[in-house]
């Protein structure tokens, strides 16, 4: 038997019998809660309803503006009631129960929609009273905007009624000048008449008569008409022609028809001037009766009271006839109208909202009371039911625990005994394993139980460890020969290019030298054909003195050209000797730096001419004491690096090559070019090994790589590239003047 | 349209709902329905009648020129012929046949009696001139202001259809289709197209007739007017207002004043018979627009900053008709002799002022067949006393001379015109008694042929020479109702007419009348007095308004600025 089972068996009787109590006390437990939970939803809900009815009151009460406050709670109180009902579904327990539920449920809903219609209607209500307070406001609006126009006109009619009256007088005036002038000249005709003659006074008074009217025309601003009457009078006074009497007739034709119209206007102004006031008075009075109705009815909608409402609209169809009757402003009459009609079929359905609402509210509180009934059936249902279950469960738990206790102990000493004996087996064998690996298997390799399981995990692990070690031994081996192979893949390509660079150097000789030769060879050829053709003539005797001296120029000219042909060659295989040995040779020695340079410089011409670039040297006086052959590596590369990859082709670019003295025994060099520089993420890779950028062009990618290597091993100095895309690259060599023993350390120091 | 209206302001309330609640503080801060926007005109009188067919009048004609629409009309603001609820006609070869199509989807207007269930068709045109032509039409009997038209026999009703000659001219009318109104007349006649332009020709609803005939309330046709008009009827009452609302569903959307600018909601004729106290109202702001300012007002109105002036000179005439009719008029010496007697100078200098010209003849002289060579008609008091004395009244005689009560665009004060008048004959012994009479009732009696003599004056209707030659002299015109005040028939005269009527070619046409202005002349029916530059007066604010040369005031179309 396997120790799991064991150990089941030991624990697993006791908690089975524990179970079985547990889960006969729980279920009754559960019945238990469920049903005192139910009670205590259903008071809840019992609870939550009274208080609803109450905000359902205060909602009911509450001014429009506090309404909102109180439907929200009502709403989510009863959504609070509704949930609890849902949730009253979860401790029922007969189908009695769940009838309940539902019914109390209904009721609830149709609450709920009864109260969301009451408000819906209470709503509009609150709208339509505030909409006729709006009206009533309008048409206060309305009759204030007549008063001010009113005002304004009053102001103006004085204006107008003033200049009339001033017209009036003046037109009296005129008519009054003329029945003097008319009276005096029917004087004058008739003494004419009686003497033939008119007394000189009366004349005298005409021309006065004249001159007043002549004055009242122009006081008129009518002085073409004073002109003529002034031509008139005058001739009138000579005793000419009637022209007067027939010109103060029309004149007072025009005048007194003039003032009649005048006069018309006057009354009818002053008419209009108080009927306007008067119109003005009436509108005011209606639209304060108005506001006043608007308010009275307010507060009877207020106090619910529909039939106080009613009789307002008996009142309100009174007012629309009033105003439609009065002579109210025609810009507002239909506006008044309509307000107060608008008013009126508002307030219709007010009431009839009114007398819904008070329908509703009835309803609702029948609602009410029977929710509240089911509720507390509910609650008293569910509390018995607890009481009941309760009871049951205190006697399943005495029973149960004391027969548990008992089975379990016996159990359990029995099991552990089975266990600890082939533990301490393979104990023992592990120990011996430990000390001789080999040693062999452990035992109870064959048991089926938890402990077989462990032997043969032990074996198992310590075959596998024996195994990997032999694998991670042989790995070993094959990395060591890599490295190797490496190390002398590394060799041969150093050595390749380090031979490549030798025949460069070569080539660059071969070119040099190519010069001075070539002329030495032509000055000979010449100089052998000049032979000949002289010692022609010297056969056929005719050798002239001339001849002579001319052969003996000849040869003597040839002889110094091929001198110094000849001795140029031999100088400049002379420096490439040296160059060349230094290339091959590591060794070190002391040097005159400046002329050294010189020399390697030389020897790159070749390599520098074919792209026309130009080299300046900056170099003092100085004798170092290092690997030359080093050095010269460091150099070629440096500037084949410049040529190759720095400069742009068909672009001539220029290389400063200068050395100076940095510090006690230390000396600079640095090759700077002016060429294209390099970008910033290949400046980090730059002395890797293999790193080109131009390997389609056969760069190794070794160049830097080396010179890297050949100055910190072989100088025993440092290296350090500078570069700017665009504004060249310069490479600073620091190395000491004389490799010794006791620089090193120092310069290592600061190369770290 | 105000179910419509409200229906929609419900709707906005609603969605408003949750807003108005705890607002109750701002109540009367709340966006209540939106101002109306309403313009009032300050007309001169009342209207005889809100039937389009019955009015002569163009106060009353300017009363139903708003709320109703003719076949064709007069473009504003010119005498040019443009579709209206005919969209497009056709005249045949002879000129004796029009064929009218009708325009589609034009609504009447509704009220509480009606509600109309269809649009515009032919039975509405045949209904308007068939009452018109007809007798034994149902709705004959309502052809004169009031209904009266039974007592006055056919005369009475219809004036202006039969002062056309158009009940003599018309052969039939019939409706092919639906859409389609055909006109065959007995001759041609060049004047029937602008004739159908005018107020009498206005399109009735034989819907709204025939429900009224069913209820037994044939006399709101003329009392509450339903037709198709820019503005409904919304009420009248004498002396006071004729009230309207725009139209909501009207055919013709008005070009917009200025953009941006909501038409009027409403219209109100504000009837105002004073020209004072219609200026004063205006500067208050009262009115909108008002009619003839008097002349010595307009210098004022120029120079209000809040006013303006619109100054049109109008077809019209302003005369002192002689009851030829009646003795001593039925003398032709006695009629020169008045005309002889009259200061017309002093007459435009006193009560016309810069807005007046004196008249030579009947004609206008912005029409083109005024005769240009006419003298100014003599004022010769001697020469009158001796025709008087000649004709037996050598000690002058009694008569009554009758003046209108309010403003005529032709005549801007009645009362001081005759005041003149009766001044000018005392002097040749011709004791004048005024009269005058409310202005519905002053223009029935004339119509009536009551007065001797009477001050009226007459508005061209539709620029045609005919519209003053034939309907204010023609034999036609002359019986009891008619408008030929001065009851005068002259055969020759009428003959030319006609005659004159008949032709399309204009120089035949001009000839033949200025032959018949010699007759008018002559034979002096009247005394002409004076035409006119008529004017109103506006606020500001009113945008869209035009003058018309026939003396319409139309308000479709006019918008307020705030």
């Amino acid at each position: 038997m396997r120790v799991g089972r064991k150990i089941l068996l030991v624990g697993g009787v006791p908690i089975l019998i524990a179970a079985a109590i547990a889960l006969a006390g729980w279920l009754l437990l559960a019945q238990e809660e469920r049903a005192r939970g139910g009670a205590v939803v259903a008071g809840q809900v019992d609870r939550v309803l009274a208080l609803a009815r109450m905000v359902r009151d205060d909602y009911v009460e509450a001014r429009a503006a506090d309404r909102a406050a109180h439907a929200e709670r009502f709403l989510a109180l009863t959504g609070e009631a509704g949930t609890g009902l849902d949730a009253l579904k979860a401790y029922v327990r007969t189908a009695e129960q769940t009838a309940r539920i539902a019914s109390a449920k209904g009721a609830l809903d149709r609450y709920v929609a009864r109260m969301r219609a009451f408000i819906r209607v209470t709503r509009e209500n609150d709208g339509l009273i505030a909409e006729m307070a709006t009206r009533a406001g309008r048409l206060i609006d309305l009759a204030d905007r007549a008063r001010l126009r009113q005002q304004a006109s009053n102001a103006d009619l004085v204006r107008s009624l003033s200049e009339k009256v001033q017209r009036l007088s003046a037109t009296r005036d005129v008519l009054a000048g003329i029945n003097d002038m008319r009276a005096t000249a029917a004087e004058i005709a008739l003494d004419r008449a009686r003497s033939d003659r008119a007394p000189p006074a009366e004349i005298a008074r005409l021309r006065e008569a004249a001159r007043g009217l002549a004055a009242a025309l122009r006081a008129q601003g009518r002085g073409r008409e004073a002109g003529e009457l002034e031509g008139l009078a005058a001739a009138e006074a000579g005793g000419a022609a009637p022209g007067l009497a027939e010109w103060g007739e029309r004149l007072l034709k025009i005048d007194s028809s003039g003032q009649r119209t005048l006069h018309e206007e006057v009354a009818q102004l002053l008419t209009y001037a108080i009927e306007a006031n008067e119109t003005e008075q009436a509108t005011q009075n209606i639209a304060v009766t108005t506001l006043r109705l608007g308010q009275r009815t307010a507060d009877a909608l207020v106090r619910r009271d529909a039939p106080a409402a009613e009789a307002m609209l008996a009142e309100g169809e009174r007012l629309s006839a009033k105003a439609a009757a009065l002579p109210i402003s025609p810009l507002i009459q239909a506006e008044m109208i309509d307000a107060v009609d608008g008013w009126r079929k508002r307030l219709t359905t007010t009431i009839d909202g009114l007398r819904r609402q008070t329908e509703m509210l009835a309803d609702m509180d029948g609602l009410a009371a029977a929710m509240s009934a089911s509720a507390q059936n509910l609650n008293d249902v569910f509390i018995g039911d607890a009481e009941r279950f309760g009871a049951s469960i205190r006697q399943i738990l005495l029973a149960g625990a004391a027969a548990g206790l008992l089975i379990g102990t016996l159990v359990a000493l029995a099991v552990a005994r089975a266990i600890t004996t082939p533990l301490r087996q393979l104990q023992g064998d592990m120990i011996a394993l430990a000390a001789n690996p080999a040693g062999g298997l452990v035992s109870g390799l064959r048991r089926g139980d938890e402990l077989g399981d462990i032997a043969r995990a032990t074996n198992f692990f310590v075959t596998e460890i024996a195994r990997r070690e032999q694998a991670l031994r042989r790995a070993k081996d094959q990395a060591d020969a890599a490295l190797v192979e490496l190390r002398q893949a590394q060799a041969d390509l150093i050595r390749a290019e380090k031979l490549a660079s030798l025949g460069q150097l070569v080539a660059g000789v071969a070119h040099e030298i190519n010069t001075p030769l070539g002329l030495a060879l032509t000055t000979a050829t010449v100089v052998r054909d000049e032979t000949r053709g002289f010692q022609a003539t010297l056969a056929s005797g005719q050798l002239s003195r001339a001849r002579l001296t001319r052969y003996v120029e000849r040869v003597q000219e040839g002889a110094a050209l091929l001198c110094t042909n000849l001795a140029r060659a031999a100088d400049l295989v002379h420096g490439f000797k040296q160059v060349a040995v230094d290339r091959v040779s590591d060794e070190q020695r002391r040097f005159p730096l400046d002329t050294w340079l010189d020399e390697l410089l030389a020897s790159l011409k070749p390599l520098l001419r074919q792209g026309g670039h130009a080299v300046i040297r900056t170099c003092p006086p100085l004798t170092v004491d290092t690997n030359p052959g080093a050095l010269a590596q460091v150099v070629t590369n440096c500037i084949t690096n410049a040529v190759v990859h720095g400069f742009a082709p068909g672009r001539p670019g220029t290389i400063r090559v200068s050395v100076a003295e940095a510090g006690a025994g230390l000396i600079r060099l640095e090759i700077a070019d002016d060429g294209r520089g390099i970008p910033p993420e290949n400046l980090e890779r730059i002395f890797d090994p293999f790193f080109t950028t131009a390997r389609s062009r056969g760069s190794t990618g070794l160049g830097m790589h080396i010179v890297h290597n050949l100055v910190t091993a072989k100088l025993g100095g440092r290296i350090a590239l500078t570069s700017r895309p665009g504004e060249g690259t310069c490479v600073r060599v620091e190395f000491p003047a004389a490799i010794g023993a006791a620089e090193r350390p120092a310069l290592a120091k600061v190369v770290g | 349209m105000m179910g419509y209206r409200g229906q929609a302001a419900r709707a906005r309330r609603l969605r408003r709902f949750p807003a108005l609640l705890g607002l109750s503080a701002v109540l009367a801060g709340l966006p209540g329905p939106a101002p109306a926007k309403t313009l009032v005109f300050c007309s001169e009188g009342n209207p005889e009648s809100l039937d389009p067919a019955i009015v002569t009048t163009t106060t009353a004609m300017n009363v139903t020129w708003q709320m109703f629409n003719t076949l064709v009309e007069f473009a504003p603001g010119s005498t040019v012929i443009r579709p209206a609820l005919a969209q497009s006609w056709s005249v045949s070869e002879d000129g004796r046949s029009y064929a009218f199509t009708l325009r589609e989807g034009v609504r009447f207007h509704e009220n509480a009696r009606f509600r109309p269930s269809r649009a515009l068709n032919a039975d509405d045109v045949l209904f308007t001139f068939l009452r018109q032509w007809k007798p034994d039409h149902p709705f004959h009997g309502q052809g004169a202001p009031d209904g009266q038209g039974s007592q006055n026999g056919k005369a009475g009703g219809f004036a202006y259809f039969h002062d056309l000659g158009l009940a003599d001219l018309i052969e039939a009318i019939d409706a092919p289709d639906p859409r389609t109104v055909r006109f065959r007349l007995k001759e041609p006649d060049a004047t029937f197209l602008p004739n159908l332009a005018q107020a009498f020709a206005s399109i009735h609803s034989a819907e709204y007739a025939a429900t009224l005939a069913a209820s037994g309330a044939k006399e709101a046709l003329g009392r509450e007017p339903i037709g198709t008009g820019p503005f409904t009827f919304a009420g009248y009452r004498p002396d006071v207002t004729v009230r309207y609302r725009a139209f909501e569903a009207y055919w013709r959307r008005p070009d917009a004043a200025e953009p941006g600018l909501a038409p009027i909601d409403g219209l109100v004729f504000s009837i105002t018979p004073n020209p004072a106290v219609r200026l004063a109202k205006l500067k208050a702001g009262e009115c909108h627009v008002m009619a003839f300012p008097a002349t010595t007002d307009l210098d004022r109105i120029e120079a209000d900053p809040d006013l303006t002036l619109a100054g049109k000179a109008e077809l019209n005439v302003s005369y002192l008709a002689l009851n030829t009719a009646k003795p001593p008029f039925d003398d032709v010496r006695v009629r020169r002799a008045v005309n002889l007697a009259i200061d017309r100078r002093a007459i435009v200098e006193g009560a016309y002022g810069a807005a007046g010209l004196v008249a030579r003849g009947p004609l206008p002289p912005g029409l083109w067949a005024t005769d240009a060579g006419l003298p100014e008609i003599a004022f010769d008091r001697a020469e009158a006393q001796r025709l008087l004395a000649e004709a037996g009244h050598r000690e002058g005689f009694e008569t009554d001379l009758w003046y209108p009560p309010v403003s005529r665009p032709y005549n801007p004060d009645g009362r001081r015109v005759a005041d003149m008048i009766q001044a000018d004959l005392a002097r040749i012994g011709i004791r004048a008694r005024l009269v005058t009479e409310p202005w519905s009732a002053y223009r029935a009696a004339l119509y009536a042929g009551v007065p001797q003599t009477m001050l009226y004056g007459w508005t061209g209707d539709n620029g045609d020479p005919d519209n003053f030659l034939n309907v204010l002299l023609g034999c036609k015109a002359a019986a009891p109702g008619g408008a030929n005040l001065a009851r005068w028939c002259d055969p020759e005269y009428d003959a030319l007419i006609q005659a004159a009527r008949r032709t399309a070619a204009m120089p035949i046409r001009k000839a033949l009348y200025a032959q018949g202005q010699a007759i008018v002349l002559r034979e002096a029916p009247w005394a002409p007095l004076a035409h006119t530059v008529v004017h109103m007066a506006l606020r500001r604010g009113v945008t869209g308004f035009r003058m018309d040369p026939l003396g319409r005031h139309l308000f479709e179309g006019v918008a307020l600025r705030d």
